[in-house]
């Protein structure tokens, strides 16, 4: 038997694309642990890739394990959906509820996802043919503005972009980069006085009539409109509907622990097993990633942009800055508004103003999701 | 190229209304049910 073509010392088969690969993987486990940078999220990711490219391991091969999670979970899309029940369970709609024009900043901060679209089908098949982006490849790479792993997941899946892998790795981790990408821009658009004002404390608390109606409301308003939406927005709002119910607490808990880690692990593993050399080390992954900032940054621009327009209708009563909160990732948007706030102000607490607009981004990311989804094909 | 900057206006316009008409409805909603909240209240 030949060692080296054989079925061990798999050292002896290492490439330059499985060395890179496992050095990546090595640097997300070392974000997660030393750095604590989206720790659930980078340190099953990182070990998935650090797996997937292990020589002669075949985890990520036809048969391997890390294979058939991708087939069963990723293909059929059902990881993102149940993470969404998930999500669901754990997310309080009611600071959204009291402000609900802040579903309008959540739908303006959704630019950054079209914006990138065009630029990225500019680049590929639109004009230049620099890269070989398809339409359905820049819909998938947009939709890293949509903030949301999940959503991210699901659209590149269902849409078959080459780039999957690579698009969802960059909607992770950006979500943990939300933190160094805002602020600068937020401080650029709004001056020390818009930044500083605060604004008034919202009288009253929603009845839990009112809670209970808006998942279902939610799911069938968006599903009848935008019907590609309703796997996404029907498993977000089932979520909701668990934990505002009251009814069903068991499966409330069980939908925001045991459901969220357990899934959370598999899908972590299995976006870590996408990750192999050959798919992931190309120039494009480079661009995609690249185009993953512009779409958060745009996000916050087009939201910044639509809270200064409600600053000034309201007669300077809403801080733009919470617009930038449009942007679906929640909570880390939201606390960076807040943090700015009290930098400007030390006694201006916008968070639940911020919160308002996180959720409302959240649904209005799915929206987008779905949106694109069904206009993708109609073009192509 | 054109295909896709129909895409993006379609696509900011339709998200914009689908949230438009859910604010919509969940206003109505509020509207219609408050009076029974205040009710429950009372009863309590």
């Amino acid at each position: 038997m030949n060692p080296i073509t054989g079925e061990f010392f798999g050292f002896l088969a290492l490439n330059w694309q499985s060395l890179a690969m496992l050095i990546i993987g090595g640097i997300l486990i070392w974000l997660g642990i030393a750095k604590k940078v989206e720790p659930v999220l980078l340190v099953p990711i990182g070990f998935g890739c650090l797996l997937a490219n292990m020589p002669l391991g075949g985890a990520a091969e036809t048969g391997g394990f890390l294979a058939i999670l991708r087939e069963a979970g990723i293909r059929t899309e059902i990881f993102p959906l149940l993470i969404f029940i998930a999500v669901g369970a754990m997310i309080d709609f009611e600071p959204f509820l009291q402000r609900p024009y802040t579903i309008f900043l959540g739908a303006a901060a959704q630019f950054g996802i079209f914006g990138t679209f065009f630029l990225a089908y500019l680049l590929g098949d639109g004009w230049l043919h620099i890269l070989d982006f398809s339409l359905k490849d820049a819909a998938s790479i947009g939709i890293i503005g949509s903030a949301d792993g999940p959503t991210s997941i699901y659209v590149a899946t269902t849409l078959q972009s080459k780039y999957a892998a690579a698009i969802v790795v960059a909607a992770y981790s950006y979500m943990a980069l939300v933190p160094i990408i805002q602020p600068p821009i937020i401080k650029a658009m709004c001056s020390k006085e818009e930044r500083a004002l605060k604004m008034p404390s919202v009288a009253g608390t929603i009845s839990r009539r009112t809670k209970i109606l808006f998942p279902i409301v939610t799911a069938l308003v968006v599903g009848l409109i935008c019907p590609k939406a309703t796997p996404l927005i029907g498993c977000l709002m089932f979520g909701n509907l668990l934990r505002e119910c009251g009814v069903v607490e068991r499966l409330s808990l069980a939908a925001q622990n045991e459901l969220a880690n357990i899934v959370t692990i598999l899908l972590g593993l299995t976006v870590g097993g996408m990750m192999s050399g050959a798919e992931f080390l190309r120039p494009e992954t480079i661009l995609v990633f690249i185009l993953g900032i512009i779409a958060f940054s745009l996000d916050t621009v087009a939201g910044v942009l639509l809270g200064k327009v409600m600053y000034v209708l309201s007669g300077k009563r809403i801080n733009p800055m919470i617009g930038a909160c449009g942007i679906s990732a929640f909570p880390m948007s939201s606390r960076v508004v807040q943090k700015l706030g009290l930098e400007a102000n030390p006694q201006n607490h916008l968070l639940m103003h911020a919160v308002g607009a996180n959720t409302a981004g959240q649904i209005a990311s799915v929206v987008a999701g779905g949106v694109m989804l069904m206009l993708v094909p109609m073009f192509t | 190229m054109l295909n896709a900057l129909w895409i993006v206006l379609l696509g900011m316009a339709t998200v914009f209304a689908v949230l438009g008409i859910l604010l919509l409805v969940m206003t109505i909603l509020n509207t219609l049910i408050k009076p029974k909240d205040k009710e429950e209240k009372e009863d309590k």
